[in-house]
């Protein structure tokens, strides 16, 4: 084999005239940038089948290409959506739901009521709420294309409201071939009759999900609200690209290059709020609650004085600074449902309004028979919260002394090593730190967190009958007050038995620009419904 | 020279064999696990369990394994555990962008590179040398992402001359191709520059002083001529060694370039597949990025010839 100069080089032109000949090609066409709005969303969207996973972005997903039976209204009241009419029997045990007309999936078929059995079963196997329905449901009966019925076996309050859930899972209407796909296993297409449709094509997993408007779609008559009324899709296409970097992402937001940044540096929120190129405002006014989660099965958080203990160690005003700066995006919380909920309520805080106490702590741990064995704290480095929470956590335990193995990781070891139920020091955890929505948090029955049932609870594994006992009458409670009566009961003996701590709820701002109007603010989901953008 | 090509391409099989090895036991006994990542904040262990189960995780490793390779072998890079997509289309969808970056890159910090080196070398001891040499140790030591935000901050943000993210494929145009990749390109490059410059500095500096340059110099021979024809050719070897080198360098300066620059490259496929446990992505793109190191430093030998008649295989 012999190499020239000659031969380099006329391969190095070949390849040259290769890689430019595509420039020749026209590209092909895309909505004009006046009807496209570009987002980058909070995570970036792994999951494409919101029944099978709870994580957020997915729901967000859904709520692109899904529609639902019912829809929340920014008063938490439930709304019939993709159901015309719909009413209870005399007896309460017979819900009966008429489709209104028109329903297409993007495919062009019609959304029939079998469709709706189907993907009501699915989720329910997968949703908390869903469970908890179903333990009630005799029978789930299809009358004609258009409407089917719920039976129970006995009155249950909630059937409306389970179905018009905002936390994850949410209850997304898919077509019936895809609906009977095992609830563990992942659905691969894409049909659903939601406002948008998703565009394979155009989409590059890890990089933009594109969203087009469909064309089949049928919105309500009334005027959009949180997840019920008119869905008036008013864009071409809406685009969740995927800008791992934040402060790029900033950037890009300031150059006008993106539309919509779902959460920025909460720390700089209050510099974009002087630029007079963007809008900066709360969409979720129920905000996340922190968290601190115990592992009630092993010493010392299987003792009640021990948990008891760190809620004298908190101190929720220390981590909300230091995640949020001087910023007031947050404030302390004492209730066991999230403040500014229908069931926030005040009972058994006397530890809230006490303060921070590390004697007291002390004194409870020692009461616990604390051994002076390593409490592992799981801090993972790369997550806004749960990374000063493990550091917070470790220090207020050292000032009690108390011995701490703070284990660093990422947020992916995290996840992995909270679901380990081996003792702590062969590889499982004593505490942990996260987020949840304060919509799915203040419902005991949908937020699994809320449990106490041991093994099949959240991850901690409480054991705790009362909580239980009064889980399920929050859950046949016949209206809202006798609910809020519930909650006052299961907030007095969840502050006992502590599953978890509260660390501060907040409230994060989105930030858009100014020629994007009719942004509709909800808990748990964005919706680009609505809105329109301006040249 | 044929059989020496032979003999080397099968020592890339069987540095990519261990390579492959080495990955699949590094990642599956590292903490961290899909399930739990797919099934989200939410879920319950039994949910957990479940889509674990359903993924074949639960499997013993053995048996992980040798369903991995079995499928590799078949060149079958496996499929995304997250976005059900083939591993193979992930990476072909990526490859552009990055091939485009590390070129661009290559092209612009070699070109600037030697030039400097010759410079500094011709001019040794002045005031030119010595700011070339300053602005080389900067250039290395300064972080990729600090050089790329401040490139953002002046000439996206305050002068509006170049976009701040983003790729565009050269199919939609020359023009917004370059355009996106001319600040991702200095950022990435600006080391690479200053590593080959003082190389370059360095080799040119020896063979400058060799009797052959003398006698050139003696014999009216042009300075341009003198310096590229005699001494930057013979200085070639341990620049083209160091370039080779170098490539390691700008593959983990890809990924993080990418990164700052949200490039949708290869290097962002692999941060993102790492920080999911993504395992069939993070081992398929292992897997060719080590073969391309390895037939890298294969072109870098083969160049040797180019250059150096006295050098055969």
């Amino acid at each position: 084999m012999t190499t020239t100069r000659r031969g380099v080089l006329a391969g190095g032109l070949a390849a040259l005239a290769s890689t430019s000949a595509p420039a020749m090609i026209p590209a092909r066409a895309a909505p004009p940038a006046a009807r496209t709005v570009k987002a980058v969303m909070h995570a970036d969207l792994r999951v494409l089948d919101p029944i099978w996973t709870t994580a957020n972005i997915s729901a967000y997903h859904g709520a692109m290409i899904y529609d639902t039976l019912f829809g929340l209204d920014e008063n938490f009241n439930p709304q019939p959506q993709m159901v015309g009419k719909w009413g209870l029997s005399d007896d309460k045990l017979t819900y009966t739901f008429e489709l209104r007309d028109g329903l297409k999936f993007s495919d062009g078929a019609a959304v029939t009521a079998a469709d709706c059995v189907a993907s009501v079963r699915r989720w329910a196997a997968r949703s908390g709420g869903g469970q908890t329905m179903m333990k009630r449901v005799k029978d789930t009966p299809v009358v004609d294309d258009k409407t089917f019925k719920i039976v129970l076996s006995e009155p249950y309050a909630l059937v409306i409201d389970t179905l018009s859930t905002i936390s994850t899972s949410l209850c997304y209407m898919m077509r019936r071939k895809d609906a009977e796909t095992d609830p563990n296993q992942q659905i691969r297409e894409t049909i659903g009759s939601g406002p948008f449709l998703y565009n394979r094509d155009e989409t590059r997993p890890g990089n933009r999900h594109v969203y087009d408007r469909n064309p089949n779609y049928v919105p309500r008559a009334e005027t959009p609200s949180a997840m019920s009324g008119g869905k008036v899709v008013k864009l071409d296409r809406v685009t969740f690209e995927n800008i791992a970097d934040e402060q790029t992402a900033l950037s890009a937001l300031q150059a006008g290059e993106i539309d919509f940044y779902e959460v920025p540096p909460q720390d700089l929120v209050d510099d974009l709020k002087k630029d007079p190129n963007l809008t900066v405002q709360v969409l979720n006014k129920t905000g996340h609650v922190a968290l601190m989660r115990l592992n009630q099965l092993y010493p010392p958080f299987n003792n009640p004085a021990a948990c008891q203990a760190m809620l004298y160690l908190v101190k929720q005003d220390d981590i909300m600074r230091a995640i949020f700066g001087q910023s007031k995006s947050w404030q302390a919380c004492d209730s066991f449902f999230a403040c500014g909920t229908p069931m926030t309520n005040h009972e058994n805080t006397d530890w809230f309004r006490h303060g921070q106490d590390i004697g007291k702590a002390k004194e409870l741990f020692a009461k616990a028979g604390y051994d002076g064995k390593p409490v592992v704290v799981l801090q993972a480095t790369d997550h806004y919260l749960a990374n000063p929470a493990g550091l917070f956590a470790a220090q207020w335990l050292r000032q009690a002394g108390i011995n701490v193995d703070l284990a660093a990781m990422d947020w992916g070891a995290l996840l992995s090593r909270r679901a380990v139920k081996k003792p702590p020091a062969e590889g499982g955890w004593n505490i942990f730190s996260t987020t949840v929505t304060g919509i799915t948090f203040s419902d005991p029955i949908q937020f699994t967190g809320q449990a106490a049932n041991g093994d099949k609870a959240w991850f901690g594994w409480p054991t705790n009958a009362l909580q239980e006992t009064l889980r399920e009458q929050w859950a046949t409670a016949p209206t809202l007050q006798a609910r809020q009566e519930v909650a006052k009961e299961m907030q007095k003996n969840a502050w006992d038995f502590v599953p978890h701590l509260v660390l501060g709820q907040f409230f994060r701002s989105s930030a858009w620009r100014r020629n994007i109007t009719g942004v509709i603010g909800m808990p748990e989901v964005v919706g680009f419904w609505n809105m329109e953008k301006a040249a | 020279m044929l059989a020496y090509i032979t003999r080397r391409l099968a020592s890339t099989v069987l540095v990519m064999g261990i390579v492959a090895v080495f990955i699949f036991l590094l990642l599956h006994l590292s903490p961290g696990d899909p399930a739990a990542i797919i099934a989200g904040d939410n879920a319950t262990t039994e949910q957990i369990d479940a889509i674990r189960r359903h993924l074949g995780l639960d499997d013993a490793l053995p048996v992980q394994f040798y369903r991995w390779l079995g499928a590799v072998l078949q060149g079958d890079l496996g499929i995304s555990i997250f976005s059900n997509e083939p591993v193979a289309k992930l990476i072909g969808q990526r490859i552009e962008p990055t091939l485009s970056l590390a070129l661009t890159t290559l092209f612009v910090a070699v070109s600037l590179a030697v030039t400097f080196g010759v410079l500094a070398a011709w001019k040794v001891g002045t005031w030119i040398d010595r700011a070339l040499m300053v602005v080389s140790v900067i250039g290395f030591s300064v972080p990729v992402f600090v050089v790329g935000y401040m490139l953002i901050y002046v000439f996206s943000i305050n002068l509006r001359w170049l976009p701040v993210q983003g790729y565009t494929p050269i199919a939609q145009g020359l023009g917004p191709w370059i355009e996106h990749l001319i600040l991702p390109s200095i950022a990435l490059g600006l080391a690479y520059v200053a590593l080959i410059a003082r190389i370059t500095r360095t080799a040119m500096l020896d063979v400058l002083a060799e009797d052959y340059i003398r006698t050139a110099r003696a014999k009216g021979v042009a300075t341009s001529s003198m310096l590229l024809k005699h001494a930057l050719k013979n200085a070639g070897v341990p620049i083209i060694t160091v370039i080779g080198i170098g490539i390691a360098l700008l593959i983990g300066g890809v990924v993080i370039t990418e990164t700052v620059f949200n490039i949708p490259g290869v290097g962002r496929l692999v941060v993102d597949a790492i920080s999911k446990r993504d395992y069939p992505i993070i081992q398929g793109v292992i897997l060719i990025f080590s073969g391309v190191y390895v037939l890298v430093n294969l072109a870098v030998d083969m160049s040797y010839t180019l250059l150096d008649p006295r050098i055969r295989y």
